[in-house]
Formats: structure tokens, C-alpha cells, sequence
């Protein structure tokens, strides 16, 4: 069952569908965080992408952000809803696509890659303005992208999580250290690597690589522990789980590093689901605009 | 009479009488409640996701929380012409992460104290528990047939007949 010589880019390279994020949603998510980006250089970049821009547009345009009127101009939209708003609609719409695939590795169904990463992102946003620790967009996109790695995994793990799990069971491993043990890395990883080719901000790679082991990270990083804490949110609601169900370690210290209380956690999670209805109505405007 | 199939998300109640189908796709920590008064052939289902109710919260969705929805689960079925002291319920799912044994950490613990709340709920409601598959790591799905009393589970092993709440 070991296939521990391949490396990640064997992984990349002879996976045959792998995520991929349109050019114009790429280049909005790095002008959104650097020091020249504008609502104009952002509209521009989105406008390049005719399918995308009427994505964000419908999304701008939804009951959720409760616009006082019908914005049809990209600028606007910017303006109004702000520039990390916006990136963050952009990513919504540029992963969804691929998002709701089932895939077959982790016995995920349809859509439940999707529901768990948006979960994700819901609950790392809520952490973020909660705690003040991050910014709060910032923890929503890598909360949406912490789970790329998943996409291009999936084919290796075909047909063999029964096995996975079993020695998982076995050894009473999390299934990240069995994919490792496997494979020599995991999703995490591999999701980093990803990114790492799209040329995204480390401060979007590092959530991705350590989401599940925050501590791994040179310098603990509030937007990697906030997104921690929200995956172990969002395994607890059961939202989009797969074959690996909740078997991941958590690391306690993200919550000393937020001032989370574990006596807050109930109270957090109250907040987390009331946080996830809301937001469904984006989830929503997406299955409607797809 | 036409038999329906009631889908049950994320900290809801739904009771059915008659004939009818329960369904949940994907439980993690939160404990599903599964009842039955076979008598009157009234059957419930509740997923709860927290022990006990935060103020200001249960008013609206009483089965986010173990010890109101139980409660609420009971009163409906009542209201649908069950007896409490004929209800047998099973309970499902209650698992947790890899949080480690460290009893400071039991607050981490939600399907842990999730699984406890419901027992401790159902037995205040002088309800029986016939059967539970809970805690562990694993994801559990469930289907819950009122007029054969079957309930299936759903697990990344596959699909397996469970329980039958009628015998």
C-alpha cells in the first residue's frame, strides 16, 4: 500500500484535475492585500474575467450584503463593498466551481468539500473579529482555501481509505500522519504547494500548510491558529465531513494564543452556527447563479 | 398514506406520524435523537449540537442544545398524541476530535458531553435509550424508517442496518 517514493510534484503533475483559480481571481486576491492596490486596478483585474465578474456582481447584488441599490459596475461594487470584500466574493465564485465536486478519496459527497471550507471560512472570519487578532477577510479566504490540497490528493487515496483508516485505527494516528506515513506528505501540504504555484501571499500558504499542525510553524501566526480552531469548529457541526470524519489533532495552544477560554468554546460555537445560517444565503446565490 | 422523507439538518426537531422516512447525511460531535412510540406510530428525530442552552439562544432553535431539545422533541410528539412512557429512543453520533485525554480539555470534548446532556435529558423525560452509537472519531449518517421501526447508519465503512426500534 506505501507509494512513499512519489514526491508532490508527481502528486501535481499527473493529477489530472486540479484545482485551478482564474488568472483575474489570482491577481485580485494579491492587489487586494498589496500597498497599490485600488478599487480601480481590482475592478480591472475582475473585469478581464467576463464569467467571474457577473459571479461577483450577482453576489454583491444578493440579499446578504443588503446593497441599497442594483450595482452593475465593477467599480462601484468595489467601492461599496470595499476592496477585501470583494476579493473575498472572488474567491467565493472562482472555487466554487470545482468546490462542489464530490471527491471520491475522501468519500466526500457533492458539495461537501464545498460546505466544509465555507464553513471554514465563516467560522476563521468570526475568530478573527472576535479576537482581534487578524484581519478578519484575511482569515476568510484562508479559511475557504486551507483544503486544496484535498482536490488533487483525492485520486491517490482512491479506493483506499478503508485501509487509511484502518491503520489509522490501528495506530491511533490522525489521518494527516497516515497520509504522511503513506504518501510522505499530506493534503496540507500538498494545498501549500498549490498555492505556492499561484503565486499567493504566505500569508495565505501558511494556513494552508499548517492548518492542521499549527505549531509545525516557525512563527506562531494568528490567521493559521484562527483557522485551526475553525476547522475543529466546523468537524464538531458535522458540516461537509468526509471519510476522515474528525480524526485530526488538535492543538491546544491555539487557544491560549487567541485568549479563547475552552469554558468560551460552547459559546463560540452558539455564535459559529447562527454565523453559518446567515452566510448560507450566499451558498444560496451560488447554487442559483451555477 | 403516503410516506415521507424528512430530512434533518443541524440542530433541528421533526416529528412525523404515520408513515415517514428520517434522513441526516452527516453527524459529527452533535448527538442525534431517535424516538419512537410505536403504538401510536408517532416517531421523532432531533440533532442536538451543544450539552446545555445559552441564554437568549434556545427560545429560538431549542435543538441547538441537548436539554431543551430533548425536551422539545418529547412535548411534540406528545402534542401528536404519543405517551411519554411508551417513547424508546436511540442515540447517534457524539464523536470528537483528537483532543487528547488531558481532563482540563474536556470542555473540547463536545460529543463527549453532547452524548451525556441527551442521556441525562432523555432520562429526566422518563424516556428509555435502547440503543447508542456514539463517540470515536468517525462521521455517522443515519436513516430512520417510522413504519418498520429500522434505523440504519451510515459510516465511511458503508451503509449497515443498526437497530429496530419496533422489537
Amino acid at each position: 500500500m506505501a507509494t512513499a517514493t512519489l514526491t508532490i510534484e508527481d502528486i501535481i503533475k499527473k493529477t489530472a484535475e486540479l484545482p485551478t483559480i482564474p488568472a483575474a481571481a489570482l491577481a485580485v486576491m494579491r492587489e487586494a492585500d498589496s500597498a497599490t492596490g485600488t478599487a480601480r486596478t481590482i475592478s480591472q483585474h475582475l473585469a478581464s474575467d467576463q464569467a467571474l465578474s457577473a459571479r461577483v456582481l450577482r453576489l454583491a447584488n444578493s440579499a446578504y450584503y443588503g446593497l441599497p441599490k442594483q450595482v452593475t459596475d465593477l467599480s462601484e461594487a468595489v467601492v461599496l463593498l470595499g476592496m477585501r470584500s470583494v476579493r473575498n466574493l472572488a474567491v467565493v465564485a472562482a472555487t466554487y466551481p470545482w468546490m462542489q465536486k464530490p471527491l471520491s478519496g475522501y468519500a466526500l459527497e457533492p458539495k461537501a468539500l464545498w460546505s466544509h471550507s465555507f464553513a471554514v471560512a465563516v467560522g476563521s472570519q468570526l475568530i478573527a473579529r472576535r479576537t482581534n487578532a487578524c484581519d478578519p477577510d484575511l482569515a476568510f479566504t484562508a479559511g475557504l482555501l486551507h483544503n486544496i490540497g484535498k482536490v488533487a490528493m483525492s485520486v491517490w487515496l482512491d479506493r483506499k481509505l478503508a485501509a487509511v483508516l484502518g491503520l489509522a485505527q490501528r495506530d491511533r494516528l490522525a489521518f494527516d500522519e497516515v497520509e504522511r506515513k503513506l504518501l510522505g506528505f499530506d493534503h496540507a501540504e500538498v494545498g501549500a504547494y498549490l498555492a505556492e504555484t499561484w503565486n499567493l501571499p504566505s500569508s495565505l500558504i501558511d494556513p494552508i500548510r499548517y492548518h492542521h499542525n499549527p505549531s509545525a510553524n516557525s512563527e506562531p501566526s494568528p490567521v493559521v491558529d484562527a483557522v485551526h480552531v475553525a476547522d475543529f469548529l466546523t468537524m464538531s457541526m458535522g458540516y461537509g465531513l468526509g471519510g476522515d470524519g474528525l480524526r485530526y489533532n488538535f492543538c491546544r495552544d491555539t487557544l491560549d494564543r487567541l485568549t479563547i477560554s475552552p469554558s468560551d468554546l460552547d459559546g463560540l460555537v452558539n455564535d459559529f452556527m447562527d454565523a453559518y445560517v446567515v452566510h448560507e444565503r450566499v451558498i444560496e446565490e451560488m447554487n442559483q447563479a451555477a | 398514506m403516503t410516506s415521507t422523507c424528512v430530512q434533518v439538518g443541524l440542530a433541528e426537531i421533526q416529528v412525523v406520524k404515520g408513515v415517514g422516512t428520517f434522513q441526516c447525511s452527516s453527524v459529527g460531535s452533535c448527538v442525534a435523537v431517535c424516538a419512537i412510540d410505536a403504538k401510536a406510530n408517532i416517531g421523532g428525530c432531533a440533532t442536538l449540537a451543544l450539552p446545555k442552552s445559552i441564554p437568549g439562544s434556545a427560545h429560538e432553535r431549542p435543538a441547538k442544545f441537548a436539554n431543551t431539545g430533548v425536551r422539545e422533541l418529547i412535548n411534540m410528539m406528545e402534542r401528536m398524541g404519543a405517551d411519554r412512557t411508551r417513547i424508546t429512543a436511540v442515540l447517534v453520533g457524539g464523536a470528537d476530535t483528537m483532543v487528547g485525554e488531558d481532563a482540563e480539555l474536556a470542555d473540547l470534548r463536545i460529543g463527549s458531553r453532547n452524548v451525556s446532556a441527551a442521556e441525562e435529558a432523555l432520562a429526566q423525560q422518563g424516556v428509555s435509550i435502547h440503543a447508542r452509537d456514539v463517540g470515536g472519531e468517525q462521521r455517522r449518517g443515519f436513516t430512520f424508517v417510522l413504519e418498520s421501526g429500522q434505523v440504519s447508519l451510515k459510516t465511511a465503512a458503508g451503509e449497515r442496518a443498526w437497530v429496530n426500534l419496533r422489537s
